[in-house]
């Protein structure tokens, strides 16, 4: 990997410890233990993805104090919308337009934006103009400009006409149509035709005034019920007892099968040399790769294609899919907490509790030291970002602990002293427990005393007051036990890593996918007191003590990806 | 754009059908793009939407996702290697990001991301199924059915086949996760013949994982046989094929490694270009020299360099005949668990019952991802009918026969017996009966055996004797003289498992295993069908009658189905 890497930081939402063992409780998380490492959370492993979350895209409940990740809230619906109310093209994705089959669509002219205007004269057909794909390609035009999904839920490829669903039914009531014998051509059957066709059978077999006592409403007891009946239906299913139960007899008794296409009934042609021939002589270039293939949605007015659908020239414009704008609640309070504008056209929300301003936020930086290791050692300024880390030489990361909230927080960490996976590099926190000073904002710190407020800083670093007053540069020692740096409502601390060497004994598999990347697993424990009853927690800062305060705390897993390893 | 005009029209998007008017009554259609209905949604969301029956048809590498009643399903779901990452992750957008195949495929996953499960449990993370079934529903939930998280109830559609601990491992999660108040399971060969209008079927199956025919008969399961014969053997096998054309010195060690080309683009070229000869003696049109001669040019990225190969049209076939026939080899020599294409739906249907048999093979039912392959399934038809021409429907069979009959004790014991052993996930009891048949008359020579239904006598058709009388078959006034078709090879089209599984929801026809949530969560999660606790050597449970009928003489309040008990 020539790209730079980027150190990151994900986070597991607690929901997906569905396990009622609960890894928090009991022993200290800054010391796991060695043996514990089972236990211990395992960034690689396939189902850590499905859990973990940059910290963007986590809420947070206001009453639960609980993070919120998209597997464990509550959706509403508060808007759909459509994000371009036309077609896709098959081909490219790109948008469709109608354009004016007579005059030959001009590149140019498509590409320019002022094309908007409505072709002059029929027939019609949808072009893409990044591609230049046309439905004409497929044998598909439009009599109209307007009223094109009417229009294409009519035509198959080639511009043959099929009826409808409803036409269909329309054409079934009709005594005419009756009078006729059934069409011989079955293979007019689509998929919807046979459907429908399949479903007025059924219905009407239901209703047979012959098996009325048995008709429908019984069988509607049958299909989905009360777990009362549960086992009633087990035993008709798994018995192998159809046969034998009255009822079911008699109830399927009143079903015969569907005898002909207008029934539903459709023989199969399995004469396929036509379409082995012409993919013999298109070749690959004129099939439809497997990812146009996914991107069309089922198709309704052919009969089945059976492996036709490869195709160049069945695919169909792709009709927009609707798009929706949701709230969230939380499910355990119902309380709402995101939810947008409705209005399409703007980005706002109205509500929306993001988990960013709840837990502090974890930014990552290498440090490159002048000389030695561990203790004692001076730093000599930033590291080559995103540098490859060097196997078996000690490396150090700053880690930024950024407290949102207008309470001062006791963060705890935890991590193990070695990397889960295959290759075990060393990790040693060296700063595991430290407070963050509130989020109060830039007018309270102004009147703040600033020598006041350095007495008070010294006093928290645990350094004596008298001590050198050089600057917080001095204070930058790789100590351990002491913070790196601290800021208004920020705390730096190092974690120093041994990286393990990435050389593999031979028959080994080779490297996975990011398995170079550095991953620490963090056990995070944020502990801080609030107002109880607080009706908005952070609406503003706390001033009064006389309100009574309640211990709150918040523990979750995260990763930090620090680096990737060098390979040789 | 306004679609207002016509009443019939239908709807522009083709996710919207069902969102407001779930019973099929939206004829009105959507008069703007833009449609506010928050007002709707006022009500307390834990409300049930009660109307809306959620149907999932489960296969091994998609889900299709869709609403009770619509002829076709909302949206599909494809698994692969995308979906395993973690959220925020977008190299698979970023410019130049290529997934790192060899390594994956060094691991043993060539093809394995690309799947739900595999049925072998053993090597299945069952928490991953979990987490993989509800990535793939919230999306499809989102993209294309664009609902809420109300609780819905769901009807799953399965194959038959399906192992209880993934069956087990995918409820727990959407239990949890989705908390529909009900999960009817309907099996996926029963729903396609609701879908072809039949109620009795030969259902070959041509799957990803494993070719299943599948014996229905009256709305029953009465037998399946199965072959790990399948899409996943045909992308390999065009994946050797590919590999064979390239040149072998850039490779270096060819041999060494397993997979040269990635799944993705063997994937691709096998579902584009691989198709199946005709049978040798029916349709060999006379091809001149151009079109035997005809080439196809594959381009191939995957490869150590992108390059383009040029293979012959015909050399295309081969994936196909290889995966699926094997006919250089003599059909003795095939295990039972992977019996050629043909060979399978032949036994499949020599091991039934004459009554049951002559319905069914007029009734038979291709689906599967393989049944796209072209000729495949008039391949299969003209070679089974080949075989019945060579050999009616004489169970007895091979060169062993002669030194069978006039030796016993050379006769190998029941199948049942040697596989009790080693291999006890495979083989449905109905085929473990050496039964044959002469003038008509079934004889079933395994007395000691429990008679199995599908071995019984077969029962006076209470449908054919109330057509026979004439008492009014429903709609048509000419049905009469119609006659069901049964003792010819004939094949006919589904509407699919799908949308079959949807016309019997809607109707509300069919008796369905429906599992009730608080049950589940309390038995199922705690129970011996947990999946942690399933013994995984039986959990291959067949379908035979015997299986069905382990099922209810558990004594437990409810079962799973086909899919057993434990
Ligand atoms: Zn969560
Ligand atoms: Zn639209
Ligand atoms: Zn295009
Ligand atoms: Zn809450």
């Amino acid at each position: 990997m020539a790209t730079a890497f980027t150190p990151y930081s994900y986070i597991q939402c607690p929901c997906s410890d569905i396990t009622p063992t609960d890894r928090r409780s009991g022993g200290s998380p800054t010391t796991p233990e060695p043996d514990d490492d089972d236990r211990a959370f395992d960034p690689r492993a396939p189902r850590s993805s499905f859990s973990l979350y940059p910290l963007e895209y986590l809420m947070y409940c206001e009453d639960c104090h609980q993070i919120r990740c998209p597997r464990c809230v509550a959706e509403e619906i508060v808007t759909y919308y459509c994000p371009n109310c036309l077609f896709e093209c098959p081909v490219c994705v790109g948008p469709l337009a109608v354009t004016s089959v007579e005059t030959k669509p001009d590149p140019n002219l498509l590409a320019a934006p002022d094309n908007s205007a409505a072709p002059l004269a029929g027939p019609y057909a949808l072009t893409c103009s990044y591609c230049l794909w046309t439905s004409t390609e497929v044998g598909i035009q439009f009599d109209k400009p307007n009223g094109i999904h009417a229009q294409l839920a009519k035509l198959r490829n080639g511009g043959t006409t099929r009826l409808t669903a409803k036409e269909r039914k329309e054409r079934r009531k009709d005594p005419s149509y009756k009078a006729q014998p059934p069409p011989p051509d079955s293979q007019d059957l689509d998929h919807e035709a046979q459907f429908a066709n399949l479903k007025a059978f059924y219905q009407g077999q239901l209703a047979d005034p012959n098996t009325a006592d048995a008709g429908l409403a019984l069988l509607g007891d049958l299909g989905f019920s009360s777990p009362t009946s549960l086992s009633r239906i087990m035993s008709i299913y798994t018995g192998g007892s159809l046969l034998h139960d009255k009822k079911a007899k008699t109830r399927l008794g009143a079903m015969r099968e569907a005898l002909d296409p207008d029934e539903g009934l459709l023989v199969a042609s399995l004469d396929e040399s036509a379409a082995i021939s012409k993919l013999r002589s298109e070749g690959l270039d004129g099939t439809a790769s497997t990812a146009q293939l996914v991107g069309q949605p089922p198709n309704m007015v052919e009969p089945p294609l059976h492996g036709n659908e490869r195709f160049l020239d069945t695919l169909r414009p792709v009709p927009h899919l609707l798009r929706t704008k949701r709230s969230k609640r939380c499910p355990v309070c119902r309380h709402i907490i995101s939810k947008p504008e409705s209005k399409v056209q703007t980005t706002r929300f109205r509500i929306r509790l993001v988990a960013g301003s709840y837990i502090p936020s974890i930014s990552i930086r290498q440090l490159a030291l002048s000389s030695g290791t561990g203790s004692g050692t001076s730093a000599s300024g930033p590291a080559v970002p995103g540098a490859p880390l060097e196997p078996l030489k000690p490396a150090h990361f700053l880690l930024t602990f950024k407290n949102p909230i207008f309470e001062t927080i006791k963060v705890t960490l935890g991590a193990p002293a070695t990397t889960p996976g295959r290759f075990a590099s060393r990790v040693t926190v060296l700063c595991p427990e430290f407070e963050v000073d509130a989020n109060t904002d830039v007018w309270d710190e102004a009147l703040k005393n600033n020598a006041e407020r350095d007495r008070e800083l010294r006093r928290r670093r645990g350094e004596s007051v008298s001590a050198n007053s050089g600057g917080i540069s001095s204070a930058n020692q790789l100590e351990v036990g002491k913070i790196w740096e601290r800021g208004r409502n920020w705390v730096s601390i190092v974690v120093e890593v041994v990286p393990a060497s990435l050389a593999l004994a031979p028959g080994n598999p080779p490297l996975r996918e990011d398995e170079d990347v550095l991953e620490i697993p963090m056990f995070v424990r944020v502990e801080w007191e609030a107002e109880m009853a607080g009706d908005e927690v952070g609406a503003a800062p706390s001033r009064s003590n006389s309100e009574a305060r309640e211990k709150r705390e918040l523990a979750y897993w995260c990763v930090l990806g620090v680096g990737r390893i060098r390979q040789r | 754009m306004s679609t207002s005009s016509t009443s019939s029209a239908p709807l522009p998007h083709r996710s919207v059908a069902n969102i407001r008017t779930p019973s099929g009554a939206g004829q009105s259609g959507p008069s703007t793009p833009l449609r506010n209905i928050s007002s709707s949604f006022s009500s307390p969301s834990s409300l049930r939407a009660d109307d809306e029956i959620i149907i999932i048809e489960f296969g091994t590498r998609k889900l299709q996702v869709g609403f009770s009643g619509d002829a076709a399903p909302r949206g599909t779901i494809w698994f692969g290697p995308d979906q395993l990452r973690r959220a925020g992750d977008f190299r698979d957008w970023q410019l130049g990001y290529r997934y790192d195949w060899r390594s994956a495929a060094a691991g043993g996953s060539w093809a394995r991301d690309y799947e739900l499960w595999r049925y072998d449990v053993r090597s299945v993370d069952l928490g991953l199924v979990g987490d993989k079934v509800e990535r793939a529903l919230r999306d499809a939930f989102t993209k294309y059915m664009l609902i809420d998280s109300r609780p819905r109830r769901m009807v799953w559609v399965l194959p038959s086949s399906l192992p209880i601990p993934l069956l087990s491992a995918a409820l727990d999660s959407v239990f949890t996760r989705f908390q529909p108040p009900t999960v009817s399971l309907l099996s996926s060969p029963l729903a396609l013949a609701v879908g072809a209008g039949v109620r009795s079927a030969l259902v070959v199956d041509l799957g990803w994982s494993e070719t299943v025919v599948t014996s229905i008969y009256e709305y029953r399961e009465v037998a399946a046989k199965r072959s790990i014969r399948g899409g996943r053997m045909l992308v390999e096998q065009t994946h050797n094929l590919l590999a064979k054309h390239l040149p072998q010195s850039a490779e270096g060690d060819a041999d060494s490694q397993e997979h040269v080309l990635s799944f993705e683009e063997c994937s691709d070229i096998t579902s584009r270009l691989v198709w199946c000869k005709p049978h040798p003696t029916t349709g060999q049109e006379e091809e001149d020299a151009a079109t035997r001669s005809a080439t196809v040019r594959i381009p191939l990225t995957s490869w150590l360099s992108p390059t383009t190969l040029e293979l012959p049209f015909d050399d295309l076939s081969e994936p196909c005949e290889t995966a699926f026939f094997d006919t250089q080899y003599t059909l003795t020599s095939f295990d039972d668990d992977e019996l050629p294409l043909h060979l399978l739906v032949y036994r499949s249907l020599l091991q039934l019952p004459l009554d049951v048999r002559a319905t069914c093979m007029s009734r038979i039912i291709f689906t599967g991802g393989c049944s796209a392959v072209l000729g495949l399934r008039k391949r299969i038809l003209d070679e089974l009918s080949h075989l019945i021409q060579q050999r009616g429907w004489d169970p007895v069979r091979g060169k062993a026969v002669e030194k069978l009959l006039t030796n016993p004790k050379l006769q190998r014991p029941p199948a049942a017996a040697r596989r009790s052993h080693n291999n006890p996930e495979t083989a449905p009891p109905a085929q473990e009966n050496v039964g044959e048949e002469r003038d008509g008359v079934w004889h079933d020579h395994d007395h000691s055996a429990a008679p199995a239904a599908s071995y019984m006598e077969p029962e006076p058709d209470p449908i054919e004797e109330q057509l026979k009388r004439g008492s009014g078959s429903g709609s048509g006034s000419g049905s009469d003289q119609r006659t069901s078709v049964r003792g010819e090879l004939r094949v006919i089209e589904s509407v699919g498992a799908w949308s079959g599984a949807s016309l019997a929801t809607h109707l509300k026809t069919m008796a369905v295993a429906t599992i009730d949530r608080e049950v589940w969560l309390q038995h199922g999660a705690t129970g011996a069908s947990k999946p942690s606790e399933v013994d995984h050597k039986v959990q291959r449970q067949s379908l035979g009658p015997g299986g069905l009928m382990r099922g209810s003489a558990a004594g437990g309040a409810w079962t799973l189905g086909v899919w057993g008990s434990v």
